[in-house]
């Protein structure tokens, strides 16, 4: 994959081609003709207007984007040698979470991303909101990065000041997962590499960005990075929304596109358009994120969250214990350590032993699991 | 497509050749049709012309990469002189210049360029590289891609990460003259992409082989004062290490003999005049480290020698590849004591630092992004360790090296990999099995070309006549008492320089009275200060006069300082004392520490050593300083910080002269 970098770029970023149309062509020669991206840019113009049904236009810009195929490539090392990393559409490194969410028509065709790519394939909720919120609605947010950290859920969050820049704050100070996705090319955001090193080092933060490496921040980019926000999550939570901007025409088009949105429900005298978003088909949460509109904020303590439910934990800890297997049998010490998890070992090995993917092995006089042959996960092409 | 007789009359109008060789014509054939070459071919086989002649027929740019400054500049000129439009950016030339030259390139007025593959971490470069038109790319000593070779080199990671990355079509050549079937597969996978490698034969007819096995330093020092002036033509004398090329030189200068010493270390200006020199054959001999010669195009060097055994055959067959390229006989000569074979032992056992030192650099990167001087003040190992360390990390993906800004720092991958030791182990057991072919190279009794054409992976069946075992007459040494005089006479004549002269400060460079290691000097310093604890012996006064007068002749001082010791006592005062007492310049007393400072060779780098010593001392009477010079003591030179650190503080004095004398200056010292 890493060798076609250089093919990647120059299509990802035909000038005025949009994700449809690039998404279309990637679905004809990858999927249905099964050729790979470089045989695609070798065929002949003849081939392209033939099988490809290219018009003249398109088929000048793919000779331009051909032409720069050799300055891409220098381009592509020196992304390379910064660590940042090329995630194609037909990649399975590539989030599945966006491409269900966005289809082919929205979803980009290529992710420059930096940190854990791992972090692409947990379960994921947004937590978004206006740039001047505070109060109510940033405690909501850390609220809620608390209990999705707690349930090895990872925040995904768009680097803007206020609720975003608290979501990952909070994330980071639980010990959870980040995505930032940047409104920007992924190069220029040098600041924010060496903040964030010591937690991409460990693993817990992805920095991603859709734009050209190079392209410096803009309102526009700003808007385009919204979808991508949504895209990226299971879940999204909205703090709080004023009645146009960013946030708002995310949310309108994120309804439009049948995604569920939780919104805080805001008390009585809250200046801010949550209520409006509700009416228009948002579903309003608690402080807890608990889908309950008689819910108030003195209830907050003793209610069960939805994100704590027993059922649900279950899933994602038996998730996090097969992630943890490398080949060789574990005991159940050295499970609860790698899985992070507070157990002790006697309930562990109880779950243990009924996981169907473990299998238990006697190491001297301890018990030791492993996981049973054929459970490796292989990942497929287009999921 | 084109045909050979179409190109050849080309050739003929660009470059003046009728035709071209048969494998200069296959390259050139493949080349043209946009394939990927490997060309391995022996020195002087004509093989840039395999890329030079393609890269006029192309309509953009061809780009060059060459870890050779002398080589890009000498092709730059040839071709300049046919018209053809060729430029290099390199270290060498202003800021300025390369910008001028990366424009040109831009805008497609240049046709060859030639660049350092070290370019590569330039964004300058790199933005120019997405407006350029692209028609080529050359790695020029291709066998620097792989550790089997004798020559890795990390910036050209980067270039094959880049090779890997160029779209199918665009013609790709690496070429080599010294590679052997285990470099010649590694380098050709690295590069992939459907490459085909040309081989030819790598034997040298011309070459007369000698090896002369000797018991001491003084015999090889003997011979060549005896002989050198007598072989044939002018050549180049290959040393172990810097001091060595030091020692030779001022040997031969002894003896009046022509020549001149090279290394590294040397300014451009000063590298630049000896390579010129050794052009117009301005010396008899030039003496240097391996530094000097790969890719010089000097086609009459008459004789290499070594003093020193090379790591491996293909070092060597590399080294003295650079003799006889015009096809005259040419004398190859290596000396060899089995003493020899420690220093390249050292370098193979001692190349890798200790794997706890490793763990250090990567727990230091895996907290915070650093750079290499905050590197070394973090961990307390030298320069040359953490280089060592750091291309080790890059090659097993543990650490990349990121541009911060203007500056390049380290930067733990996430999810990497833990320390692969046993890749160490693999590369020193290669390379201990190539020292011992080298040593079988010294003691086999058949002939010596054939044994180098069969360790390159050469099959030759060829009769060769052209060794001390197969037909030439062996050289022997047998010193006699006159030579030996000479060079005892030449030993106590002659003064280590110390380099210490730096911009804003009044010092001069100075003088040792002798190496700390070479003779027995270093063992009586060390016996005064850390077991008898009684001053310096006699001797040492003696040496240092000797020393002084022949740096500083009747020059007069206005005082003598001596450094303030940190633990030895009064070792260093009473030595400076008695010089004042004998040169009759007045002592101070005054030179005093602010604060207590560690002894400099607890600091394995000079950043700490220089941080150590930094504002530790000051003068307790400076109104007697202004306008007056300095006559400054001290026992051992290091790094000279502590040297540098007060020839500042003096000058702040408006001391107008400050001149350094130690007794003696050690060997190696970090940032040479």
């Amino acid at each position: 994959m890493k060798n076609e970098a250089t093919y990647w770029i120059s299509l990802a970023h035909l000038p005025k081609w949009g994700y449809g149309k690039i998404n279309s062509l990637i679905v004809k020669f990858f999927h249905d003709e099964k050729i790979t991206i470089e045989e695609f840019f070798n065929l002949s113009e003849s081939v392209w207007s033939s099988k490809y049904q290219l018009d003249s236009k398109e088929i000048s810009d793919l000779q331009k984007a051909k032409s720069e195929l050799p300055n891409n490539a220098f381009f592509a090392e020196n992304l390379f040698s910064q660590g940042y990393e090329l995630i194609p559409i037909t990649s399975p490194e590539y989030s599945k979470t966006l491409k269900q969410n966005l289809k082919a028509a929205h979803s980009p065709a290529l992710l420059y991303v930096k940190g854990n790519k791992q972090i692409l394939h947990e379960k994921s909720i947004a937590i978004v909101g206006s740039r001047a919120a505070e109060g109510k609605s940033l405690e909501f947010t850390d609220n809620i990065a608390k209990l999705a950290s707690k349930d090895f859920k990872v925040v995904v969050s768009g680097f803007a000041k206020g609720v975003d820049k608290q979501a990952l704050d909070s994330a980071i100070k639980y010990k959870g997962q980040s995505i930032i996705v940047l409104p920007q090319g992924i190069t220029t955001f040098n600041s924010g590499f060496k903040t964030y090193y010591k937690q991409i080092v460990d693993g817990d933060v992805l920095v991603l960005s859709t734009f050209h490496p190079k392209a410096v921040w803009s309102a526009g980019l700003a808007m385009a990075r919204n979808p991508i926000i949504y895209g990226l999550a299971d879940e999204i939570f909205v703090a709080e929304s004023s009645e146009k901007g960013g946030t708002w025409s995310g949310v309108i088009d994120g309804l439009r596109k049948g995604r569920k949105i939780y919104v805080r429900k805001p008390e009585l005298n809250e200046k801010n358009a949550n209520i409006l978003l509700i009416q228009k088909g948002a579903i309003a949460v608690n402080y807890n994120g608990i889908e309950n509109s008689n819910a108030v904020y003195s209830e907050q303590s003793t209610s069960t969250s939805l994100l704590q439910e027993p059922t649900v934990s279950i899933d994602n800890i038996n998730d996090r214990i097969l992630k943890v297997f490398n080949g060789r049998p574990l005991s159940a010490k050295e499970i609860l350590d790698k899985a992070g998890l507070d157990w002790t070992t006697k309930k562990l090995t109880t779950l243990l032993q009924k996981m169907e993917d473990v299998q238990t092995v006697k190491k001297g006089r301890t018990n030791q699991f492993i996981l049973k042959a054929n459970q490796v996960d292989q990942p497929t092409l287009f999921g | 497509m084109t045909t050979r007789p179409e190109e050849e009359s080309k050739l003929k109008q660009t470059f003046g050749f009728d035709s071209f060789y048969d494998d200069q014509w296959e390259t050139i054939d493949r080349i043209l049709k946009g394939e990927r070459v490997l060309l391995i071919e022996k020195t002087g086989f004509g093989k840039s012309l395999c890329f030079q002649y393609p890269a006029t027929i192309f309509k953009g740019t061809t780009v060059i990469f060459s870890p050779l400054i002398a080589l890009m500049r000498d092709q730059v000129k040839k071709l300049n002189s046919l018209g053809i439009v060729a430029k290099c950016i390199n270290s060498e030339q202003t800021p300025e210049e390369n910008t001028q030259i990366i424009e040109d390139a831009k805008s497609g007025k240049v046709k060859i360029l030639y660049i350092a593959p070290e370019r590569q971490e330039n964004s300058e470069w790199i933005e120019a590289t997405r407006q350029m038109n692209l028609s080529m790319v050359v790695i020029d000593e291709a066998h620097c891609i792989s550790v089997w070779g004798h020559d890795f080199r990390p910036a050209f990671r980067r270039i094959i990460n880049l090779v890997k990355l160029l779209p199918t079509g665009l013609p790709v050549l690496a070429t080599t003259a010294t590679a052997t079937k285990k470099v010649e597969t590694d380098v050709a996978s690295q590069i992939g992409g459907n490459i085909s490698v040309l081989r030819g034969n790598l034997l040298r007819e011309n070459f007369k082989l000698y090896v002369v096995k000797v018991k001491s330093e003084d015999e090889k020092l003997v011979w060549l004062g005896q002989y050198l002036g007598k072989l044939e033509g002018t050549g180049i004398l290959y040393t172990g290490t810097r001091v060595d090329t030091e020692i030779y030189s001022k040997w031969f200068e002894h003896l009046k003999l022509s020549t001149i010493g090279y290394n590294a270390g040397l300014d451009t200006d000063s590298r630049i005049a000896i390579e010129n020199g050794l052009m117009s054959n301005k010396w008899k001999c030039v003496i240097s480290t391996n530094a000097l010669g790969m890719g010089i195009d000097k086609a009459d060097i008459r004789f290499i020698i070594h003093t020193q055994i090379p790591q491996s055959p293909i070092h060597y067959y590399q080294e003295i590849g650079r003799a006889g390229r015009d096809g005259k006989p040419s004398n190859i000569i290596l000396f060899y004591n089995p003493e020899d074979k420690k220093l390249p032992e050292a370098f193979i056992e001692g190349g890798r630092p200790s794997i706890s030192k490793y763990e250090k650099v990567i727990n230091a990167i895996r907290n915070e992004l650093l750079g290499e001087r905050e590197l070394m003040r973090k961990t307390n190992l030298k320069q040359t360790q953490i280089r060592v360390i750091k291309s080790d990390l890059v090659e097993q993906g543990i650490i990349r090296e990121v541009t911060v800004g203007r500056s390049k720092k380290f930067e733990y991958i996430t999810n990497a990999p833990a320390l692969n030791t046993k890749a160490f182990e693999d590369l020193r057991n290669t390379k201990k099995a190539d020292l011992e072919q080298m040593i079988q190279y010294v003691e086999t009794s058949q002939s010596r070309m054939k044994f180098l054409c069969d360790f390159l992976g050469d099959s030759t069946t060829h009769n060769f006549t052209n060794c001390d075992n197969t037909g030439l007459n062996k050289i022997t040494v047998k010193p006699n008492e006159d030579w030996m005089q000479k060079l005892q006479d030449f030993r106590e004549d002659y003064f280590p320089n110390l380099e210490v002269e730096a911009r804003g400060s009044n010092i001069v460079n100075g003088v040792a009275a002798s190496y700390y290691g070479v003779s027995n000097v270093g063992a009586a310093l060390h016996r005064s200060k850390y077991e008898t604890k009684e001053d310096f012996p006699d001797f040492l006064l003696k040496l240092c006069l000797k020393a002084y007068r022949k740096k500083f002749g009747k020059e007069k001082f206005d005082f003598i300082a001596y450094v303030p010791p940190t633990s030895s006592g009064d070792l260093v005062k009473n030595f400076a004392t008695k010089l004042s007492q004998v040169l009759n310049f007045p002592i101070t007393h005054d030179l005093v520490k602010t604060r207590q400072t560690k002894e400099q060779k607890v600091f394995e780098n000079s950043y700490l050593k220089s941080d150590n010593v930094s504002g530790a001392f000051s003068f307790n009477n400076p109104s007697i300083l202004a306008g007056k010079s300095i006559l400054l003591v001290d026992d051992i030179f290091d790094s000279g910080a502590t040297i540098k650190e007060l020839g500042k503080l003096f000058t702040t004095f408006g001391v107008i002269k400050i001149a350094p004398i130690v007794i003696a200056r050690t060997v190696g010292g970090d940032l040479v």
